[in-house]
């Protein structure tokens, strides 16, 4: 306990600067240092499995490209200039990965929906059987529909409507300029929705 | 060379209910969909149904808790073809 009169310490005063870290980490890491380069990547390693499930819908699918974007960065982590933030960095490969995989897929019989369990709409105890067999059941709509997307449009979805990330730092991770992007994502909206149905949507919607 | 049409309008206007809700459109084209959506009840319900498709996709997620599989280095530290930096296998 803190002696009367003095405040207790605060934590964060020692806790190093998370920016610090991850370039201290990178030096280390471009250095050769495996060990820094696993600390550094590993950060960033759920998020990255999680891309490539919801990219590819097929777990087994997903780690196989997670560890291939692994060894993709090591081996090119002395080009890494810091013109983009690591994770955006890491993220492209992924999304490149992602892809070649998807191509390579192309050529084996088509129709891998995105599993249910991938996908998941935020669970509410407040809604009532009907509606969450209702949002069951737009979850699964979604999925396919999702995964009846080309690459490129699902690619920009995926990163600008489920991940979350800003217009102009998916375009950097999908590799095109920000108009492209939002064109296909425009793009890939209007085909979810045709797919789904408005009714459907503004009944899930509530 | 005339104002545009109803049908003209309405055809516009159903492929730009994604740039509505994103915010992408400039004001003149904005105020171009919603006075015609305020006439048009298929344009009024993509308007909904376009804010419900990106709350919900913005809600899919993966199940809580999920992480990356412990494999996923596996590649890096048995060296794989070309296993470790460029710098430092010159």
């Amino acid at each position: 306990m803190a002696p009367e009169g003095r405040p207790a310490p605060d934590p964060r005063e020692h806790a190093p600067d998370p920016s610090d870290t991850e370039a201290s980490l990178l030096a280390q890491a471009q250095a050769g240092d495996v060990g820094a380069f696993e600390r550094l990547s590993g950060a960033y390693a759920d998020r990255v499995f999680m891309l490539a499930l919801r990219l590819l819908g097929d777990r087994t699918e997903a780690e196989d490209v997670t560890q291939e974007v692994m060894l993709r960065a090591w081996q090119g982590i002395t080009r890494f200039r810091g013109q983009s933030s690591y994770f955006t960095w890491l993220y492209r490969i992924a999304v490149n990965e992602a892809n070649r995989a998807l191509q390579r897929r192309s050529r084996r019989p088509p129709g891998v929906a995105l599993g249910a369990d991938e996908l998941q709409l935020p669970a509410s105890a407040a809604l009532d059987p009907s509606r969450q067999a209702e949002n069951s059941e737009l979850r699964r709509a979604l999925g396919q529909a999702l995964a009846e997307l080309p690459p490129p449009l699902r690619t920009a979805l995926v990163l600008r409507d489920v991940e979350g990330l800003s217009t102009q730092e998916a375009a950097e991770i999908a590799g095109i300029g920000q108009a492209a992007f939002k064109s296909r994502l425009h793009q890939a909206r209007l085909r979810v929705r045709a797919a789904l149905g408005d009714q459907a949507l503004i009944t899930a919607g509530g | 060379m005339g104002m545009p049409g109803r049908t003209d309008d309405h055809r516009w206007s159903q492929r730009h209910l994604s740039h509505y809700v994103e915010g992408d459109l400039r004001p003149r084209a904005r105020r171009r969909l919603d006075r015609h959506a305020r006439g048009c009840v298929d344009c009024g319900r993509g308007i909904r149904a376009m804010r419900a498709l990106v709350y919900a996709v913005r809600g899919l997620g993966g199940p809580a808790g999920v992480r990356a599989p412990e494999t996923i280095f596996d590649r890096v530290r048995s060296g794989g073809p070309g296993g470790a930096p460029s710098s430092s296998r010159a």
